[in-house]
């Protein structure tokens, strides 16, 4: 939060729950967030995201969201939102940090302003790391392979040409890892100097992000390794595919806290119990 | 039409789903009635984020767009700080 608050931005956090079940949880977790009381489900209806999936006498389920996240930026539009269909997943800080901030997928023939030094690379240089400090269960890092091309020289980005290989990152089989597809910046057109041909290319610095979490399998560290995966060309000569292994190590840190069925929750939110029940007879009642 | 997800696998320890998350309820029931394929997540991105008025834990009224006052925000909707 302390990165939210130093970049001002506001945080909003919405659920069902009643706002006294609301205080004890802001108490219980010292929430300096906005938390917001929408036990109609009135805005969740609004956004079009209620969970209609649930039986509407599904007490005391019904009434939820799919959990996801907007961002939105200063003129108050929408840039970007985090949505998985396996509802316990969540995007995590520093996911949505980056988008925030315009940092998420560079792809840019200019500098991107995060990496201001001059371009002095002379073949494709890949660093490949976890934006994060661990993995930890059901919250999201991106795991991201920086690239630096050099000026004059572009990849291929993905369709490639017949014959050629797009740019990929392939992670080994990891137990406990839990993946999600691949995210690549926007591509530029490149026309090949005295042909009609035409195809999509990236220039200078991209990233490719995989967003990664991990499930109880995942115990104590986790080893990302894999291949970092793409071909470089200039307007004369292509290169051949490149593939470069790495490794990263990550550790994995608890999952974070829910009120029911811990062994924390008596001693954290005593009240949690007894704020499930009320909801559930509530929305019998409704 | 969603359909639900379904997808799980009984252990000692609960019902792991197929990302092999492990909890009480089995896959497709209750707070776990996951969508499977293409769901609605709401306005799309480019379009301005909705008007809110909704009370706060402190059961005030607040309008997200007059508090947000010219701030980059996160939208968070969650499924409960109960359970």
């Amino acid at each position: 939060m302390k990165e939210f608050d130093a970049q001002n931005i506001a945080v909003y956090a919405l659920s069902y729950d009643e706002a006294d079940a609301l205080r004890d949880f802001r108490d219980a977790h010292d929430i300096s967030y906005t938390l917001l009381s929408d036990p109609p489900s009135d805005v969740i209806k609004t956004f079009g995201i209620l969970n209609t999936l649930i039986d509407a006498d599904d007490h005391p389920w019904y009434g939820i969201p799919y959990p996801g996240t907007y961002v939105v930026s200063a003129d108050g539009d929408i840039t970007h939102k985090f949505f998985d269909n396996n509802l316990a997943v969540r995007a995590g800080p520093e996911q949505l940090l980056n988008a925030v901030l315009g940092r998420a997928a560079i792809g840019h023939s200019e500098p991107a302003a995060a990496h201001s030094e001059p371009d002095l690379v002379q073949d494709v240089e890949v660093s490949v790391q976890l934006a994060g400090p661990s993995l930890t269960p059901t919250v999201q890092r991106d795991l991201i392979a920086l690239f630096r091309v050099p000026d004059g020289s572009h990849v291929y980005a993905s369709p490639a040409p017949q014959g050629s290989i797009a740019v990929d990152v392939i992670l080994d089989p990891c137990e406990g890892l839990v993946q999600r597809p691949t995210i690549r910046p926007q591509a530029q057109s490149h026309k090949l100097a005295g042909t009609d041909e035409v195809f999509d290319v990236h220039h200078h610095i991209f990233e490719l992000r995989i967003p990664l979490t991990v499930n109880s399998a995942a115990r104590g560290e986790v080893t990302l390794s894999g291949q970092v995966v793409w071909q470089a060309c200039d307007d004369e000569v292509c290169g051949i595919p490149v593939r470069q292994r790495f490794e990263v190590t990550v550790p994995v840190s608890a999952s974070p806290h829910f009120a029911l069925g811990s062994k924390d929750s008596k001693g954290l939110e005593p009240n949690a119990m007894t704020h499930f029940m009320k909801m559930s007879q509530r929305r019998k009642k409704d | 039409m969603t359909d639900i997800e379904t997808q799980g696998t009984k252990t000692d320890k609960g019902w792991r789903d197929r990302d092999g998350f492990v909890g009480p309820f089995q896959p497709g029931v209750g707070p776990r009635t996951d969508p499977k394929g293409e769901f609605s997540t709401g306005p799309e991105i480019g379009q301005p984020m909705p008007d809110v008025q909704c009370e706060t834990a402190d059961e005030i009224l607040l309008d997200l767009h007059a508090h947000r006052a010219g701030r980059p925000a996160l939208f968070i909707f969650y499924r409960s700080a109960v359970w």
